[in-house]
């Protein structure tokens, strides 16, 4: 079956820092439903059709792979697993126009509708675990799926990660907790409902303004709601970032980590190591792993070290936040520390992961 | 002597909090004090070297005597106690195991404090005695002092210590005028329709610089970020897509 690539955006968003002639600001396209495994490339939408006329081209991110490959006399691999790797899985993203106990129907963002099969041993997840048919219309589903696209195989319904610096909590039952989410993202407000503050709290020792916080949640009629935490908070503060160890051997090709989700709309992965010039971000070159350094537009090689799962991915997005973290994954086994790369949701879900666990054990290599 | 350990003790206070757990008098006191231990014995050393240089009262010269001592005894039993401590004698750079290095200095320091003592000079009386021979001998002892130092190992260490170029953050600036200077930037120039860059991205130890060219198409060109002559290369590569030309063949890489 042949691999065909799913499309990412014509453009990149940069954010205008200082005086730097070369970074523009420029609109992309939101990420549309696809699906792999078949023949067809799915059709440009209105926005992606204007902008491969407008966009100049030298700013795209395929365009800086061939004239890097071009300049130091490379080959330029294609977007597609490596050979050796477990095929990515499938997913359809979109909002639920119909759900019965053995079909669901789906519009994507596109407009087009894609009508899936619920496999009998399907679970769905909306704040916590329900039956497919149980799944309200309406609710902005991500479904793993299976057999080119048409048996659905899990469901998550309204997820969402919400993760950043705590800026104030507040409340007493119902904790209220305001959270700057890095200079790429909006600030965001978060209810952390009574029935979930314990476990929150437990893997959050710190609830304080300084502080880092990740957790997983659910966007209920326009409020997002954390319920499970994603990781254990890490001890320092978000500004005071340990140091990585010094790497007295040399560079290894390939690094062992973390990767993460996050809830951002380009497809590929946010990375933290990017020169501060270069990715318009003051915040970025953090991590508490020695990373290399790195560009929008260069393509890793993510390995899910779980099940084998790899695609080639570009980098999309700074990863200033994740880079703070240093915690492992226990998914299989214990990882190293540190969040090397921080997948876009549909991404995450194609290698394997599991959106409620919150990471998986990675390692990542320049593609 | 003192002056320099009561300084490097004081820093260490500041640096990765488990650290001075596990360096020299603070190893052998229960926890919560092991901070102000070290801050005591940094504040007593001061107070010990003040006294030498200044004060001429026997007391003031018996006292490190008594402190190299007390501080001999210390590093033997620790050596004996907790094999994997170090002295913590200069602060973090102390990290080494306390070994027989580390306990013949303090022997030789007290062995120095005792003939001070009792010839009953002070600091103050040097530059009156100063002389050749004099400064000979304090040479030497400094000689033998570093010598059984194993701290400025670990401090050579750390001068020689550079991160790899894919892990250094390298400002553009120096690969920008490195890429003027060289002679692929010099057989491209006559095409390319304006002189700052268009796109500048980094990757791993190269840095590549993209120019407009004069009929519509781009010339990229790769920096290497290490070295002290580093590669250049480029390549022009026409709007849709293949590129045309690789032009390494027909420039000379810059070395």
């Amino acid at each position: 079956m042949v691999f065909i690539p799913a499309l990412w955006p014509t453009g990149i968003n940069y954010r205008k820092v200082g005086e730097k002639p070369f970074i523009l600001e420029e609109d992309f396209c939101p990420r549309t439903a696809h699906r792999h495994g078949n023949h067809t490339a799915p059709p440009l939408t209105a926005c992606e059709a204007g902008n491969v006329g407008n966009a100049t081209p030298y700013r795209a991110v395929d365009r800086r792979r061939m004239l890097a490959a071009a300049a130091l006399g490379r080959e330029v691999a294609p977007l597609e697993p490596a050979p050796g790797d477990v095929a990515p899985y499938g997913t359809v993203r979109g909002s639920i126009i119909d759900v019965s106990p053995h079909l669901i129907v789906v519009e994507d963002d596109a407009g087009e509708e894609h009508r899936l099969v619920i496999a009998p041993w399907a679970t769905a997840w909306r704040g916590a675990p329900i039956a497919p048919a149980e799944l309200p219309l309406r609710a902005n589903v991500i479904i793993r799926a299976l057999h080119g696209g048409t048996v659905a195989d899990r469901v998550w319904a309204d997820i969402t990660r919400i993760t950043g610096t705590i800026r104030s909590v507040s409340g007493n039952r119902d904790l209220t907790i305001e959270l700057d989410c890095g200079p790429h993202r909006r600030p965001r407000s978060v209810v952390v409902p009574y029935r979930a503050t314990g476990r929150i709290r437990v893997r959050h020792p710190q609830l304080e303004p300084g502080y880092l916080f990740d957790a997983i949640g659910m966007i209920d009629e326009g409020t997002t709601l954390a319920l499970l935490p994603a990781t254990s908070q890490p001890p320092y503060r978000a500004n005071a970032v340990p140091p990585p160890p010094p790497a007295y051997r040399g560079v290894q090709p390939t690094i062992s980590g973390t990767a993460v989700w996050g809830d951002f709309e380009e497809y590929g992965v946010a990375y933290p190591m990017l020169e501060p010039g270069d990715a318009g971000c003051e915040d970025a070159g953090v991590s508490c792993t020695g990373l290399p350094y790195l560009s929008l537009g260069s393509v890793l090689h993510v390995l899910n070290e779980c099940d084998r799962r790899g695609n080639r991915l570009p980098i999309v997005a700074c990863g200033c936040v994740a880079g703070r973290f240093c915690d492992r994954c226990l998914e299989c086994g214990t990882s190293e520390r540190g969040r090397i790369v921080e997948l876009s949701t549909t991404a995450y879900v194609e290698l394997g992961g599991e959106l409620t666990k919150g990471c998986f054990n990675v390692r990542v290599g320049l593609g | 002597m003192l002056v320099l350990g009561g300084v490097a003790k004081l820093a260490a206070g500041d640096s990765a909090p488990g650290a001075l757990a596990r360096l020299g008098p603070a190893v052998l006191v229960p926890e919560r004090f092991a901070r102000p231990a070290m801050i005591c014995c940094a504040a007593g050393e001061f107070a010990l070297a003040a006294a030498l240089v200044f004060a001429d009262h026997p007391a003031a010269r018996w006292l490190p005597v008594v402190f190299f001592s007390i501080a001999t005894y210390v590093l033997w039993d620790l050596r004996k106690r907790r094999p994997d401590a170090g002295c913590g004698c200069f602060g973090d750079v102390s990290v080494a195991p306390v070994g027989l290095r580390s306990i013949a200095r303090s022997a030789v320091l007290t062995a120095m404090a005792v003939l001070v003592a009792l010839e009953r000079v002070t600091g103050a009386d040097l530059p009156a005695l100063w002389s050749g021979t004099v400064a000979a001998w304090i040479a030497g002892y400094a000689a033998l002092l570093l010598l059984l130092s194993p701290e400025v190992e670990e401090l050579i260490d750390r001068v020689r210590y550079r991160a790899p170029c894919e892990q250094r953050r390298i400002p553009p600036g120096r690969a920008l005028s490195r890429l003027k200077a060289s002679a692929a930037w010099r057989a491209h120039r006559p095409m390319l329709a304006a002189e700052e860059p268009s796109d500048m991205w980094r990757e791993l130890c190269w840095r590549f610089f993209t120019f407009p060219a004069k009929d519509g198409s781009e010339v990229v060109f790769a920096v290497y970020l290490s070295g002290r002559r580093p590669a250049v290369k480029a390549a022009v590569v026409p709007p849709d897509g293949a590129p045309a030309i690789a032009d390494d063949s027909r420039v000379p890489i810059s070395r």
